[in-house]
């Protein structure tokens, strides 16, 4: 929280921050090993806000409020948190999950404390030609990596057992995923401009990785060249105006 | 057939649970009669909330605690506002055992 409260008040470092956007880190997941074997039915009904139901899955769902966060807690010791905002709340939450389980009575240790995703987002504030941005970076670098057409000949459907980088299909999913080699992160395109970042063991490749893709976001940016001199035209092109207007609907112009 | 035996524990539950151990310890009733008692008290009970008790109420409050173990849910509500059609009433603290009616018919 307190980083939150910093990122919005100081200005941004524009030597690391070249775009001018930060951003947000939505969720952060840990695993710890306890290092002991744990009776999860003692837990679940020792222990409050906690659930388990052996037949759906074989963990117990233990919640805090403060850092607001889930853990999963196995009975070999494992132990995933999930939900916190920042790196030192998701250790500092996986703390009070250890610290909650030697309160049960367990020789809970804190081994092997590890970062394992970090979900970041943001938001570049103008819409994004999505085919543009999947043509340019798909069709001609992906596909052609992945070989369309097989070995005998017959066609291998792109989209099928090939790592494209850039995927956008819009009938499956309406976000272009962009699968960014250097650094390893994934990134889900909008065309609203929303920009979602996964993949990421340190925060620094969550803000590389958006360096990175940002000038490409301002070459696909969806040109508003549209006025009255389209709505005096003809009726075709009046068409065309509606129709970018419902697409933009959510833009401020 | 499994029964719940939640219901032991309200107001008519336990009148009738010490009614039963005086009957037992005065000889008036086999300690079997009266097990057989309480499970038919089980029973009737599920069936009554199920088939007579026609009223509905929400029960809205701030969750303290919940857990989920052995299939039963337990919530533990603050500042609870019952309400049924009419009147409502607020309460301080309140426990909510739910077990899933489903279980007992496998």
């Amino acid at each position: 929280m307190a980083d939150q409260v910093l990122e919005g008040s100081q200005p941004v470092d524009l030597a690391k921050h070249p775009s001018g956007i930060v951003p947000t880190l939505q969720n952060i997941v840990s695993t710890v090993n306890l290092d002991c074997k744990l009776d999860l039915k003692a837990i679940a009904l020792q222990a409050r806000n906690a659930e388990y139901n052996p037949k759906r899955f074989a963990a117990v769902i233990m919640r805090i409020r403060e850092p607001k966060t889930t853990a999963l807690i196995f009975a070999s010791g494992k132990m995933v948190c999930t939900g916190a905002k920042s790196e030192q709340q998701s250790k500092l939450a996986a703390r009070k999950y250890a610290r909650i389980i030697q309160k049960l009575g367990f020789p809970a240790k804190f081994k092997d404390f590890k970062i394992q995703n970090i979900v970041g987002s943001c938001d570049v504030k103008f819409p994004i030609r999505l085919e543009g941005l999947a043509y340019s970076h798909g069709a001609f670098s992906s596909v052609s990596s992945c070989s369309v057409t097989g070995q005998n000949g017959t066609i291998v459907f792109p989209s099928l057992g090939c790592n494209l980088s850039v995927q956008y299909e819009p009938e499956l999913f309406p976000g272009l995923i962009y699968r960014m080699k250097q650094p390893k992160i994934v990134l889900l395109i909008f065309v609203s401009g929303k920009i979602v970042l996964t993949g990421a063991k340190v925060r620094d490749e969550t803000y590389t990785a958006f360096e990175n893709i940002y000038p490409v976001l301002t070459e696909f940016r969806k040109s508003q060249q549209y006025g009255l001199e389209f709505i005096e035209g003809n009726e075709k092109e009046r068409y065309i105006y509606i129709r970018l207007k419902e697409n933009l609907q959510h833009v401020t112009v | 057939m499994a029964t719940f035996e939640l219901y032991r524990r309200s107001t008519i539950g336990m009148c009738l649970t010490e009614t039963l151990d005086e009957m037992v310890s005065n000889g008036t009733l086999s300690p079997e009669l009266a097990i057989q008692i309480l499970i038919q008290f089980d029973k009737s009970m599920t069936e009554a909330l199920e088939t007579q008790v026609k009223s509905k109420v929400t029960i809205k409050g701030h969750l303290h605690t919940y857990r989920f173990c052995d299939n039963v849910w337990t919530f533990i509500l603050q500042d609870a506002l019952f309400k049924n059609e009419e009147c409502q009433e607020n309460v301080g603290k309140v426990k909510i055992v739910a077990c899933d009616s489903k279980l007992l018919t496998q």
